[in-house]
């Protein structure tokens, strides 16, 4: 009798635990799901704008955009000269496997994913916005929308023709021609310096200091439309940067590419980088960036005889620049950009010799920054500087560029480029005066001196030494892109076609 | 190892008179040999009654008795059933050899060898004990067909097991069921804790485990006491040792070395070996650089390895009375690694068993084991690092001013750039450890509600495991790039709280020649992990003690956390059914729960016959067939080792998403708004074999064909445009081959006796359907329908160009500029251009055929025993090699010295000291078939020999017996591939051969006594 009690009752027992039904429904653990973001908490309405800002540091400035970037430069030569694909690259053959070229394609894209997202959050945002909140949001995304123009940019510089991703479930991956883009690109633009608000990056308000402003998306604006070629708009929008009278040229050239220069009042745009001023601990910063560019030789030596922590040596300038620079009198600008072997730089800092007589001995002095300024405890190359995007320089001389092509006079916004630079003036500046003037100020600098000669129309004759040829303008749609689940609608001929503005 | 299956019937009937009313019956059990057997069990069938033979073979038992039948029973006897008779019975009990009669454990219950439809191999603790190693697992290398065992060398290293192939992208390890606890491995035991292990290869049998059995079932029972041992038996166990390290690879000496450099690029390189005879030592005078001299000449894997020592000792008590039985032990082990710098595993097992009769109606029991090991890592970057230093830097270097706490010599010091350390420093500068303890307890209540016929048991098994790990990088300078300004310590806890709570109720019948079973059960489940790190800096250095995070840094110190926790519950139920011994079949089904997937439930069925030909009138008693069955099976499994998260749109935070505003971050979200439907793997497995034993009970063949579909396989494809991947059930995968065994027993006279057995597994492995993609591909290999999955993937060399007209006539050639002694690929799709649509696969690291041989023999106290073990059709890819495209300067292996091409007709194979400098030949764009290299091999696996004494006499008391032994293990491998070891455990690795651990040769002397 005892037996059965003592059986049913742990039967009964089971059954009833057993067919708990939400037993498993159980919660992932330490995952937010996004339905489930409050969005009338306006307080962290700017959390999509930061991560914005997080994944262009994380994925546009992946290190191998920055050097296949700017290999591309007639002036730079790539470290890894050896015949390698960056070698190829730098010599205009482009192997369509090279997983550089696909990795530009998938960060920019991630980027534009990313902005897609954000966006949509700020439109649940939105619906809980009023009055000067409202204003805030449109402002925010006018951030994040520049970014994603940013991205489009980026990609029509490398690869021409591409995709314009309006939703990021979208099936019809078809290409559109490098104008559409851009001209979807410069809608963007047009919101953020409708809605951004008109300060400098550094006077940002509510804490978001450094943060992309009016005058960033009209200086971007101007850039695409000279590669346009509608100058008018480019003198129109660089006018109202410059007429703002807030902006200045920074008078150290140098220090402008150092720590003294982080978000002075010639930055419109830069990759904010911290090590929290602490010597140890949490690095934020864009990983390799900078240390691919630093120089690899025998003996160097910091400043303070301490161990010098080589970089990759992967960006070499050329003695052809630097004997054109010396001719034209250069000084504050070679001493920065030229960063020499063998030599002792204006910080202390010794560069060893470079033994190997076929590679570079001129690495670029733009992504030096001295051991000096460096937190006492950090050694790598580059640690909590910032990496420069956009500058008023640029602002400046596309001014002059737009009025000369305009047949108006440049002198003035060339010239303060010119002051600056410890170079003398120049009256009735021609085209010419401001093609020369760019190679020197922009060195180095996200490949824009390729882009100029592509856009002037120079390719064919300056880089006519190296291999140029028009189908090497553009990198080729990558293997890896074209063999995936998208391919066939990637290889299809690019659609021209005026894109309305995706929410 | 013993082939567990069928009956040896025993055509032996118990004539009797009968007698009209049989009170009590006495006899005794005896042996072929006429010794007495202890402690056999004998019963009477249909009741509870029954008793043990005493220590001279003698029992007795009281009761009406008139028309019962006894059953007899001993361990390795094959058991016989008598009709109960008045009188001095005798029985006599023959030597199981094939083990048929044996109970094997198969999932939620047991079964005799013989009524078995499904193909389970069984293996005692004893035969793990030939191996000296930390794993159990290890031992179990080249005994089982369809068992494919991966060894590492490094202490506590865990092997990759894998059952019947690779069948999913995700994860192939099998499920180990340990006393009903489910783990992925079984690193905490001992094998001193083991009493068995089943195997559970074909889903018939594993079905019962639902949707953790895809990758097939390892059930362990760890040991308990038995009933009947009235005697309690006391044991000591081990062993000590060395290790070595064993076909340690080959690199250049500084002279090979600069003929290499110096042979390809003269002009480039020559500055670093006059840059190394001036700081070190030696001379360039000669104008050949062939006869120049160098003082510094490093052999970095000498440098890095040592002998080292592995012990293990084990102390077991067990015994029990008709009521209670019990076992408790205690277990030490001790492997030191190879490396020259401190890594080392130890670990302390107790164990303890108790179950009783509490009452006629329920048993009661507890097991637990407590498991304590601590680890030290070895640094395995250090390998590769060694593999690519230059030998003409020196180790040690006193005018490496800057360096600190150790003078070490740096690549740098005469201009190598940042890809190259001090492999020693690299070693040497690291301190990792793993603390892990680790509980398993199981507790049972059995309840007899028919006595011999229905039975239902409750188990609760709860695990904990605690893994505490803590990883310091000391202050040191070697050179500017071989730093760590302020040292760095990590402090990591993860915990595991698992709870399994079955329910089992079966019943069991037979009449006339019917037998039947059948069996039910439910079972829930919680698995719960936590995560918990820190990290600081600028730790006080010079003693443990210090390692704080509360010491270091405030301001730089960061913590983090993570966890999961899954839960299942199932039911599941088994019904089997036997006509007459002749036609066995056997179904189950399991229903699964999980939490994991937006599908909850799973369903998984198996159905399984076997028909037993040798009892058929037809054959049976034919000469040449002892036993003869056919067996055939069908089921279905499921995977759910498979990421969870993927299908959740989920926020990523943290400073990774922040962006960055002057000197601070800004809190920021990213949003990954993909969101995909997954559901578990499954396996449909088809089974067809059969187990034939003939001349004599000798030979016992056993082959078994197999056909695992993996369907709904997860794979995790790049997003279109993205680097971020989604996963999703694309996959489908086949695995196919035949597992065979073949095994001799025979005993020539009393003294002497051998074994010879031989098992042999084939594997076809392909990739069978993508989602309608042609091929997915992954960081080390791709998958391509068509191919074997992880396939390593590029071009394929078809030999060197040797002439100048050679290269001006292969357009090829002219397209990559290429010079004689440069890898001429093959343009496969014929376009007369070298691209990416040349590429191809090049083979996969998983094996098309393994194979291990047993050797055996007794001769009086002599013992021997050899096993073999080899592995073909597997390749694997040289990573050392390969990544040569990230520094021209690296060091080269012997054999691409030996081997290079010098010259026309010298190689056809190798390329060129200078070809090796260019990225047509070494590129990670250019990855070819000359990276791609045989992993097959063959290995002398074990050697032991023994001596035992019995009944040793000391004054009063008798020793039982003593047993001592050498062993050598692993002694001789034979491969082709430049590696340490064609086996890569990691199955991370995908068959990369880059930070692997040398492999080692164990030679043990080993004592067992018995007291």
């Amino acid at each position: 009798m005892k037996t059965k009690f003592f059986l049913y009752t742990l039967i009964g027992l089971l059954g009833a635990l057993a067919p708990s039904c939400d037993y498993l429904d159980k919660m992932p653990e330490n995952s937010v799901p996004t339905q489930e973001v409050d969005y009338t908490n306006l307080t962290n309405m700017y959390q999509p704008v930061s991560g914005m800002y997080a994944k262009l540091r994380t994925s546009g400035m992946h290190w191998v955009i920055i050097e296949l970037t700017l290999i591309r430069e007639q002036d730079v030569m790539s470290g890894q000269y050896n015949g390698s694909l960056y070698d190829k690259t730098d010599k205009y053959t482009y192997d369509d496997s090279f997983w550089g070229y696909n990795e530009i394609w998938m960060q920019y894209y991630n980027m534009i994913k990313c902005a897609n997202s954000a966006i949509k959050a700020l439109h649940l945002y939105e619906e809980n916005c009023t009055g000067e909140d409202l204003a805030r949001n449109h402002a925010y995304q006018g951030e994040v929308r520049l970014l994603r123009a940013y991205a489009y940019w980026r990609l029509v510089e490398a690869f021409g023709d591409c995709t314009v991703l309006l939703d990021n479930n979208q099936t019809d991956m078809h290409r559109s021609t490098k104008e559409s883009v851009l001209r979807y690109a410069l809608k963007d633009l047009q919101y953020g310096i409708d809605n951004m608000r008109k300060v400098r990056p550094n006077e940002a308000p509510d804490g978001h200091l450094g943060s992309a402003t009016a005058y960033t998306a009209m200086l971007l604006a101007a850039k695409i439309n000279c590669f346009l070629g509608d100058f008018a708009k480019v003198e129109t929008l660089t006018d109202e940067i410059i007429n703002s009278k807030k902006f200045e040229l920074f008078a150290d050239y140098y220090n402008m590419w150092k720590i003294p220069g982080k978000l002075c009042n010639e930055s419109l745009l830069e990759c904010q980088c911290t090590d929290y001023g602490n010597g140890s601990g949490d690095l934020v910063d864009a990983d390799q960036w900078f240390n691919c560019m630093g120089p690899n030789t025998v003996g160097s030596k910091r400043a303070d005889g301490g161990a010098w922590a080589n970089g990759w040596g992967d960006i070499g300038i050329i003695k052809d620049l630097r004997d054109w620079a010396a001719a034209r009198g250069e000084t504050v600008r070679a001493t920065t950009s030229f960063l020499m072997a063998d030599a002792v730089t204006p910080d202390g800092d010794y560069i060893g010799p470079q033994t190997n007589p076929v590679n570079t001995d001129c690495w670029n002095g733009k992504a030096y920054t001295p051991t000096n300024q460096l937190t006492p405890g950090r050694t790598k190359y580059g640690t909590n500087n910032n990496i420069r995007i956009f500058r008023y320089a640029d602002a400046l001389l596309m001014n002059a560029e737009a009025k000369v092509m305009l047949g108006k006079n440049g002198d003035e916004p060339f010239n303060q480029v010119r002051r600056r630079a410890q170079m003398p003036e120049i009256t009735n500046v021609t085209l010419r005066d401001i093609k020369d003037e760019r190679r020197m100020e922009f060195v180095c600098e996200w490949g824009d001196n390729y882009t100029d000669l592509r856009r002037w129309g120079d390719c064919a004759t300056v880089l006519a030494d190296l291999n140029w040829t028009p189908e090497a303008e553009y990198f080729p749609l990558p293997f890896s892109q074209y063999t995936s689940a998208q391919g066939e609608d990637l290889i299809k001929t690019p659609v021209e076609e005026e894109i309305d503005l995706a929410d | 190892m013993k082939r567990l299956t069928l009956t040896l019937i025993i055509g032996f009937a118990a004539v009797c008179s009968a007698i009209a009313q049989l009170t009590g019956v006495h006899g005794t059990v005896i042996g072929s040999d006429d010794e007495p057997i202890v402690g056999a069990s004998i019963r009477v069938r249909g009741s509870n009654l029954a008793t043990t033979t005493d220590i001279n073979g003698n029992f007795s038992l009281a009761g009406n008795l008139e028309n019962t039948i006894l059953e007899i029973s001993y361990i390795g006897m094959v058991g016989r059933e008598v009709k109960a008779e008045a009188g001095d019975m005798v029985i006599i009990l023959s030597e199981d050899k094939q083990l048929l009669d044996d109970v094997v454990v198969i999932g939620y219950g047991s079964s005799k060898a013989k009524d078995l439809t499904a193909p389970i191999q069984v293996v005692k603790g004893e035969e793990l004990l030939q191996t000296p190693s930390s794993n159990a697992l290890s031992g179990l290398q080249g005994k089982l067909a369809g068992v494919n065992v991966i060894n590492g060398g490094a202490p506590g290293a865990s092997p990759t097991v894998r059952i019947r192939g690779i069948g999913s992208f995700s994860n192939s390890s099998p499920l180990f069921v340990v006393d009903g606890m489910f783990y992925d491995n079984i690193d905490f035991l001992n094998s001193n804790d083991i009493q068995e292990m089943s195997i559970l290869k074909d889903a018939s049998a594993a079905a019962i485990y639902g949707v953790r059995a895809a990758n097939g079932v390892v059930i362990i029972t760890t040991k308990k006491g038995s009933i009947g041992q009235e005697r309690t038996r006391v044991t000591y166990n081990g062993y000590v040792g060395v290790q070595k390290a064993s076909n340690v690879l080959e690199l250049c000496n500084a002279s090979e070395y600069a003929t290499m450099m110096l042979e390809g690029n003269y002009d480039a390189y020559s500055t670093y070996f006059k840059a190394a005879i001036d700081r070190w030592g030696g001379s360039y005078a000669d104008a050949d650089f062939h006869n120049w001299k160098y003082i510094a000449d490093s052999d970095w894997y000498d440098l890095m390895l040592r002998d080292a020592v592995i012990t293990d000792h084990s102390l077991s008590i067990d015994g029990g009375s008709n009521s209670a039985i019990y076992s408790v032990g205690a277990s030490y082990t001790y492997q030191d690694g190879v490396l020259d710098t401190e890594n080392n595993f130890k670990r302390i097992n107790i164990r303890g068993s108790v179950d009783f009769d509490a009452t006629n109606w329920m048993k009661v029991g507890f097991k637990a084991i407590l498991s304590n090991s601590e680890k030290k890592n070895p640094n395995n970057a250090a390998w590769q690092k060694a593999f690519n230093c230059p030998p003409i830097i020196a180790a040690y270097d006193d005018l490496n001013e800057d360096a600190y706490p150790i003078k070490y010599g740096s690549p740098a010091s005469i201009g190598y750039g940042s890809n190259f350390s001090n492999p020693l420093a690299v070693a040497n500068y690291y301190d990792s450890k793993s603390e892990i303890y680790n509980v398993l307890a199981n507790t049972y209540a059995d309840f007899t509600i028919i006595p011999e016929k229905l039975q239902f048991k409750t188990s609760f098994a709860y695990n904990f495991l605690l893994n505490s790990s803590k990883e310091f990088i000391p202050q040191y300078l070697v050179s500017g790039t071989q730093q760590q300004t302020t040292n760095s310590l990590t402090k990591s806890e993860n915990r595991y709280n698992d709870y399994v709570w079955d329910n089992v109720i079966s019943y069991n019948d037979r009449r006339d020649v019917h037998k039947w079973g059948l069996m039910a059960g439910y079972s829930m489940r919680e698995e719960s992990y936590r995560y918990l790190w820190g990290k600081t800096s600028n730790v006080p250095e010079g003693k443990d003690e210090y390692h704080y995070i509360s010491q270091g840094d405030a301001s730089g110190a960061t913590v983090g956390d993570a966890g999961t926790t899954y839960r299942g519950q199932s039911y599941f139920a088994r019904a089997n059914y036997s006509f007459d011994n002749r036609y066995l079949i056997m179904a189950t089904f399991r229903a699964d729960g999980s939490s994991k997937y937006q599908e909850h439930w799973g369903y998984f069925p198996s159905v399984g016959a076997a028909w037993v030909l040798s009892n058929e009138s037809f054959i049976e008693g034919r000469p040449w067939v002892d036993f003869l069955k056919v067996r055939a099976s069908w089921g279905k499994l499921g995977n759910d080792k498979v990421a969870a998260s993927d299908g959740f749109a989920s926020l990523t935070s943290g400073v990774g998403a922040s962006g960055v505003a002057g000197n601070t971050t800004i809190a920021g979200v990213q949003d990954s708004s993909y969101f995909s439907y997954l559901a578990w793997e499954t396996v449909d497995e088809w089974n067809v074999g059969f187990n034939y034993i003939t001349l004599n009970n000798r030979l016992n063949i056993d082959v078994d064909w197999y056909h695992r579909m993996t369907n709904k396989a997860v794979i995790s494809p790049l997003l279109p445009f993205s680097t971020a991947t989604l996963a999703g059930n694309h996959g489908k995968i086949l695995n196919t081959g035949f597992d065979i065994s073949a095994n001799w027993t025979d005993a020539i006279s009393r003294d002497f006796s051998y074994n010879i057995g031989v098992n042999i597994t084939t594997l076809k492995n392909r990739v069978k359907d993508l989602n309608g993609q042609t091929m997915i591909r992954g960081g080390k290999t791709v998958n391509w329908v068509g191919h074997e999955m992880n396939s390593f993937y590029g071009f394929k060399c078809i030999g060197i160009y040797q002439t100048e007209a050679e290269c001006a006539a292969d357009p090829l050639a002219v397209q990559e500029d290429c010079v004689p002694g440069d890898l001429k690929f093959a343009d496969l799709n014929g376009d007369g251009k070298l691209d990416a649509n040349d590429r191809t696969t090049l083979g996969s690291y998983i094996p098309n055929l393994i194979y291990g041989i047993n050797l055996g023999a007794r001769y009086k106290n002599i013992d021997l025993s050899v096993t073999m073990y080899g592995q073909a059709g597997a390749q694997m890819f040289n990573r050392k090699r390969a990544l040569r495209y990230s520094s021209w300067d690296y060091n080269f292996d012997k054999a691409q010295y030996d081997n290079r091409w010098t010259g026309p007709g010298t190689s056809n194979t190798d390329p060129s000291a200078s070809a090796l400098m260019r990225p047509h030949n070494v590129s990670d764009q250019r990855y070819s078939s000359y990276f791609v290299e045989s992993a097959d091999f063959f290995r002398i696996q074990n050697i032991t020999l023994g001596y035992s004494f019995r009944n040793i006499k000391m004054g009063n008391y008798t020793l039982p017996g003593i047993r001592l032994s050498v062993t050598a293990d692993r002694p001789f491998t034979t491969f082709k591939a430049n590696s340490f070891s064609p086996e890569i455990a990691d199955a991370a690795a995908q068959g990369w051969d880059t930070e692997v651990y040398p492999m080692t040769s164990t030679y043990t002397f080993g004592v067992k006594i018995d007291f």
